[in-house]
C-alpha cells in the first residue's frame, strides 16, 4: 500500500511525476500524426501542379465533369478504407459493380416479357450483393484464410456469371437501354441525375470569403494552441489587429472584383499588409512576449540559405529555357550534344557517388568493397543510363519545364524553412531576417512566374496564392520570434484553438462544397453521393462504438475478442458493406449510362485499394482514415485528369499512379514514424 | 489471520486431460486486499490453474467458490461478469489505438446526440487518465497510441482498466515476464496499488524475486501439485526457492 501514496508523500503534484521523456506536443505535431495529413497535402500539391500546367484543368466545368467520373472510385474507397482497417481485403469490390449493374439491367429487360420494375429489380441487386458479402465474411471467418484468396475465388466466379449471363440471355456483353423499365426516371434522378440550378451568382464569392475564413482561424487556433497566454488582453494592440483585418478582408474583395492582371496594385499591397498586421497584433495583444536571444548565424542555417536561394532562382527563371507549348518530347528536343552530355552524366553519377563514400567510408573494408563493386558498378551504371534516357524519351518538353519548376521552388522553400529553424534557438535577428527572406523569394517567384507566363491563371490565381503564402510565412515568422512558444498543454487556450480550427474547417468546408457541387451550374448526384458516404463513413470510424470495433479488430483480432468485441460480426458486417457499396455504385454507374458492359469493374478493386493506401491508411490493418481514403480517391482522378489536360501523353498516368502510390507510402511512413518518435 | 472472508476459495481441484493430470488436488483461498502469488517452474500447472479459476476450463473434481457460493463456468464472459478479469500476457490490446480507445475496448461509454449514440470521447479520455493516476501512472496524452508506451506502461492500462470495470479479483498471467528491471518494479508497484483499492490480486510467476516483495500468500506448484501454501511471514528467499525447485515439500 506503500508505493500508491509515494508521490503525495514526496510533494510532487502528479504532473511533475511522470515521466520526463514524454514532452508535450503542439499543435502542428499533432496533426501530422493523423493519418489523411499526407494525403491532403498531396491533394493540394496535385492539384496546384496541373492547375499551374494545363489550360483546361481546373475550370468549372471539368472540374465537375472528373469528379463525376471518380465519385465511384471515391464512394467504393470508404467502404475498402473501413475493411482495410479492419485488417481485410475485398477483390470482389469491383466486379460486384458490374454484377449489380448486369443483375439490374437483365431483370429489368428480360426476366418477364417486357420486363419488370426497377423498384423490384434494385433491392434484388442489393440482396444478392448482401448475400456475396455475408459469404466473403463467413468463409473468411470460419476458414481463417486469408481475405485476399477467398475474395479471389469470388472475383473469379463473379466475374465469369456476368459474362456468361450477359452473353446467354442478352447475347452481348453490353445490356443497353434500361431507361425504358418502370421507374427509371425516379432511380436516375436519385442515382445519377444532373439538376441544374442555373447560373449561380454568388459562387466564387462564396468560396473566396469561406477559403479566407478558413485561413484565418485557422492560424488564430494555431496561435492559440501553441503561444503562452497573457494575464490579460491589451485593447490597443487588439484594436490594431482588427483594424488589420478589416484591412485585409477590403484588399482582397477589391481585387476580387477587378482584374488581378493588371490589377490593383493598392488593393493587394493594402489585403497583404492588412493581413500582417491583424496576425501580428493579435499575437501580441493576447500572449506573452519573448526575450531576444543574440547570436551569429550557424553554418547549417548558411547552407539552407544558399540552397534555398538557389532553388528559388532556379524557380524564377528555369521556365524560360523552355517554350511553355512544347509538346516535343524531351530527347528529341535536346540539341545532339546536350544529349551525350546528359547520357555520359547518367551513367557517371553512380560512379560519382561511389568513389564519394568510398572517400569517406571504413579503410579496412576497402578490399571487399572494390571487389563487390567491380562486379556491381557497370550494371549500376547501365540501369542508371537506361532509367533517365527512357525518362527524357517519356516526357515531353512542357512537362520537364513544368516539373522542374515546381520541384526547384518547393525543394527552396523546404531549404528556407529549414534555414529558419537552425536559426531559431541561436539569434532571434537572423530568425526574423531568413523569414522576411524567405517571404520575399515567394513574392520573387511570384513576379517572375508571372512576366513569364502565358496561361492566364498564372497571373491570377497562381500570382494571388504565392503571394498570400508569402504574407503568411512573414506573418507567423513575427509572431514566432516575439512570442513564448508553450511547451505545456493549457487545457483551456487548447479547447479554444481546437474549437477555432474546427469551425474554419466547417466553413471552408461548406464554401468548397458550394464551389464543387454547383460548379458550373450543375448539381451531380454522383459527387453528392461522395460526399455523403465519406461523412458517414468518417462518423462511423471516430464517433461510434461500431468505428472502434473496426480498429479493434484490424489491430488485434483477439484482443478485440478478449475484451467482449464480436470479432467475427463486425468482419461480415464489413464484407457485406463492401458488397452493397459496389452494388450501390453499380446501379449508380448504369442510371447515368443507361447501358452496363459485363466487364465492368473489373480490375478496379486494386484502384480502391490504391486509393485507400494512398490516404495513410495501413494494408496491415489496424490504422486509417475513411477521410484520407476519399482524399486518395481524388488524388488518382486528379492525376487521370489532369495528364490529359496538360497535354502529357495518357498512357503516362499509370507510370504517374505508380510514383503516386509509392511516393505517398514512403511519406506516410515516415511522417507516422516521425511523429510518433518525438513525444 | 484476517476476519475477512476470502473472495475466492478453490478445494481440492483437479484437472485432468485424458490420462494427463494437469492438476492434482490443489486448494488455496484469495483474500481482498491481498495478493496471492502463484509460483512454478515452467509445466506446473499454473496456467491450467488460472484458466480454471478465469472461467475457460472446468475443473474435473473439487469445489470452486465465489463468496462462499459454489459456482461453475460454463465461459469466461460469466466468470468476468461476476468480476474475476484476467489480464494476459497478450495484454488484450491495439498497439496502434490511442490509450483512452483502449481503455473503454467493448464498453464504450456512450452519449446520446439525438437519434443517434456517439462514444462520449470526453468522458473516456478524462476517465482513463483519472483511473490510472490512480495506480500512480501519469499519461500526459491519453490519445497516444498504446504501442508507443512502455511494457510497463501498457501492463498499467490493461490493470487500471480491469479495477475500472468493477473488478473484485484480478488475475495476472506472468506481468513481468516480458520486463526488465525498471519495468518490472513499476509494474509490482501498480499490483500493490491495486490490492490496496481492496482486490483479491492473483499473480502468476516464475520468479520469486518478483513474487517476495509483493506477495502476501503463495501456493507453490511443482508437477500439477500443491507443493506448499505459505504466508509472508512464514518465507525466506531460499525456501522459496527451495520450494519451487520441487526438492523438498513444505509441512
Amino acid at each position: 500500500m506503500g508505493e500508491a501514496s509515494v508521490s503525495e508523500v514526496d510533494g510532487l503534484s502528479p504532473a511533475k511525476s511522470g515521466d520526463e521523456r514524454i514532452s508535450y506536443r503542439g499543435p502542428i505535431k499533432r496533426l501530422l500524426v493523423s493519418p489523411e495529413i499526407g494525403a491532403l497535402i498531396g491533394a493540394v500539391v496535385v492539384w496546384a501542379f496541373f492547375w499551374g500546367n494545363g489550360d483546361k484543368f481546373g475550370t468549372a466545368g471539368s472540374t465537375a465533369n472528373f469528379l463525376d467520373v471518380a465519385a465511384p472510385l471515391g464512394i467504393m474507397a470508404v467502404v475498402v478504407a473501413l475493411l482495410m482497417i479492419g485488417g481485410e481485403f475485398d477483390l470482389s469490390a469491383g466486379v460486384m459493380t458490374g454484377a449489380s449493374g448486369v443483375t439490374i439491367a437483365l431483370m429489368a429487360k428480360y426476366f418477364t416479357e417486357g420486363g419488370i420494375s426497377l423498384w423490384v429489380c434494385i433491392p434484388a441487386a442489393f440482396l444478392l450483393a448482401g448475400c456475396v458479402g455475408w459469404w466473403n465474411g463467413f468463409l473468411v471467418n470460419r476458414t481463417g484464410l486469408p481475405s485476399f484468396i477467398v475474395t479471389l475465388g469470388s472475383f473469379f466466379v463473379i466475374k465469369g456469371a456476368n459474362l456468361v449471363f450477359a452473353k446467354r440471355i442478352n447475347s452481348k456483353v453490353n445490356v443497353a437501354d434500361v431507361d425504358k423499365a418502370h421507374g427509371y426516371k425516379f432511380f436516375k434522378a436519385l442515382l445519377g441525375g444532373e439538376n441544374t440550378f442555373g447560373e449561380m451568382k454568388y459562387r466564387g464569392l462564396i468560396f473566396i470569403v469561406g477559403g479566407l475564413l478558413f485561413a484565418a482561424l485557422l492560424v488564430l487556433g494555431l496561435i492559440e494552441q501553441s503561444l503562452v497566454r497573457k494575464q490579460s488582453a491589451s485593447a490597443g494592440d487588439l484594436a490594431f489587429a482588427v483594424a488589420g483585418l478589416a484591412a485585409a478582408i477590403a484588399g482582397v474583395l477589391i481585387l476580387h472584383r477587378t482584374d488581378s492582371i493588371n490589377g490593383n496594385y493598392l488593393a493587394g499591397v493594402v489585403g497583404l499588409v492588412g493581413t500582417v498586421v491583424a496576425i501580428v497584433f493579435y499575437s501580441r495583444a493576447r500572449f506573452e512576449s519573448r526575450h531576444k536571444i543574440v547570436g551569429a548565424l550557424p553554418d547549417e542555417s548558411k547552407r539552407f540559405l544558399a540552397l534555398g536561394i538557389f532553388g528559388m532562382l532556379v524557380a524564377s527563371f528555369a521556365g524560360r529555357l523552355f517554350d511553355r507549348n512544347e509538346e516535343q518530347v524531351m530527347l528529341q528536343w535536346m540539341p545532339d550534344t546536350l544529349r551525350m552530355v546528359v547520357a555520359v552524366f547518367a551513367a557517371l553519377f553512380p560512379l560519382a557517388m561511389t568513389i564519394r563514400s568510398f572517400a569517406r567510408g571504413d579503410k579496412e573494408a576497402r578490399g571487399r568493397v572494390i571487389a563487390s563493386l567491380i562486379v556491381r558498378l557497370p550494371v549500376i551504371c547501365l540501369v542508371s543510363l537506361i532509367g533517365v534516357v527512357s525518362l527524357f524519351q517519356l516526357t515531353t518538353v512542357q512537362a520537364v519545364r513544368a516539373v522542374v519548376i515546381t520541384a526547384a521552388g518547393s525543394g527552396g522553400a523546404v531549404c528556407f524553412y529549414q534555414a529558419r529553424r537552425a536559426a531559431a534557438k541561436i539569434s532571434t535577428k537572423w530568425f526574423l531576417t531568413i523569414g522576411a527572406l524567405m517571404s520575399g523569394a515567394f513574392v520573387f517567384v511570384a513576379f517572375a512566374l508571372r512576366a513569364d507566363a502565358n496561361a492566364e491563371r498564372f497571373r491570377g490565381g497562381i500570382f494571388a496564392s504565392l503571394l498570400l503564402v508569402a504574407t503568411l510565412i512573414l506573418a507567423t515568422t513575427i509572431v514566432e520570434a516575439t512570442n513564448r512558444i508553450r511547451t505545456a498543454p493549457d487545457e483551456k487556450a487548447d479547447a479554444l484553438g481546437r474549437r477555432l480550427v474546427l469551425v474554419g474547417i466547417v466553413l471552408g468546408s461548406i464554401a468548397l462544397t458550394v464551389r464543387l457541387l454547383f460548379s458550373d451550374g450543375v448539381f451531380r448526384m454522383s459527387v453528392f453521393w461522395w460526399l455523403f458516404f465519406t461523412v458517414i463513413g468518417a462518423f462511423v470510424l471516430t464517433k461510434t462504438k461500431y468505428g472502434n470495433w473496426i480498429f479493434a479488430v484490424g489491430g488485434n483480432k483477439d484482443a478485440a475478442r478478449a475484451t467482449g468485441v464480436p470479432a467475427d460480426k463486425v468482419k461480415t458486417t464489413l464484407f457485406v458493406a463492401t458488397s452493397l457499396m459496389g452494388a450501390f455504385v453499380g446501379a449508380m454507374i448504369l442510371m447515368r449510362l443507361n447501358s452496363v458492359q459485363a466487364q465492368q469493374g473489373d480490375g478496379q478493386e486494386f484502384e480502391y485499394i490504391i486509393a485507400a493506401v494512398v490516404g495513410g491508411n495501413l494494408m496491415t490493418g489496424g490504422y486509417g482514415s475513411v477521410i484520407g481514403a476519399s482524399l486518395g480517391a481524388l488524388i488518382m482522378a486528379i492525376s487521370k485528369n489532369g495528364i490529359p489536360a496538360a497535354r502529357w501523353n495518357q498512357d503516362g498516368r499509370f507510370i504517374f499512379l505508380g510514383a503516386v502510390l509509392l511516393v505517398s507510402v514512403l511519406v506516410n511512413n515516415y511522417v507516422r514514424k516521425k511523429a510518433n518518435e518525438q513525444r | 489471520m484476517t476476519a475477512k472472508n476470502p473472495l475466492l476459495e478453490l478445494d481440492n481441484i483437479s484437472k485432468y486431460f485424458g490420462n494427463v493430470k494437469a492438476l492434482e488436488n490443489v486448494s488455496t483461498k484469495v483474500l481482498a486486499g491481498q495478493v496471492t502469488c502463484v509460483l512454478g517452474d515452467n509445466g506446473a500447472g499454473k496456467s491450467t490453474f488460472i484458466k480454471i479459476i478465469s472461467g475457460l476450463h472446468k475443473p474435473s473434481s473439487g469445489k470452486y467458490k465465489f463468496e462462499g457460493h459454489e459456482v461453475s463456468f460454463e465461459s469466461p464472459r460469466e466468470a468476468r461478469s461476476l468480476g474475476i478479469a484476467t489480464v494476459y500476457q497478450d495484454l488484450a490490446m491495439a498497439p496502434l489505438m490511442s490509450v483512452w480507445r483502449n481503455f473503454f475496448l467493448g464498453s464504450e461509454p456512450m452519449r446520446r446526440f439525438g437519434p443517434i449514440n456517439v462514444i462520449d470521447a470526453k468522458f473516456a479520455r478524462k476517465t482513463a487518465k483519472e483511473e490510472m493516476a490512480k495506480l500512480g501512472i501519469d499519461v500526459r496524452d491519453v490519445d497516444q497510441p498504446v504501442g508507443t508506451l512502455s511494457g510497463g506502461e501498457r501492463q498499467s492500462v490493461a490493470i487500471a482498466r480491469a479495477v475500472y470495470f468493477g473488478a473484485r479479483v484480478l488475475i495476472l498471467d506472468e506481468p513481468t515476464s516480458a520486463l526488465g528491471v525498471r519495468q518490472s518494479d513499476l509494474v509490482l508497484g501498480y499490483v500493490r496499488a491495486a490490492a490496496a483499492r481492496d482486490l483479491g490480486v492473483i499473480l502468476i510467476t516464475h520468479n520469486p524475486q518478483h513474487a517476495l516483495p509483493v506477495g502476501d500468500r503463495f501456493l507453490i506448484l511443482n508437477r500439477g501439485q500443491s507443493i506448499g501454501q505459505l504466508e509472508k511471514a512464514d518465507l525466506t528467499y531460499e525456501r522459496l526457492i527451495e520450494l519451487m525447485s520441487g526438492r523438498i515439500h513444505a509441512a
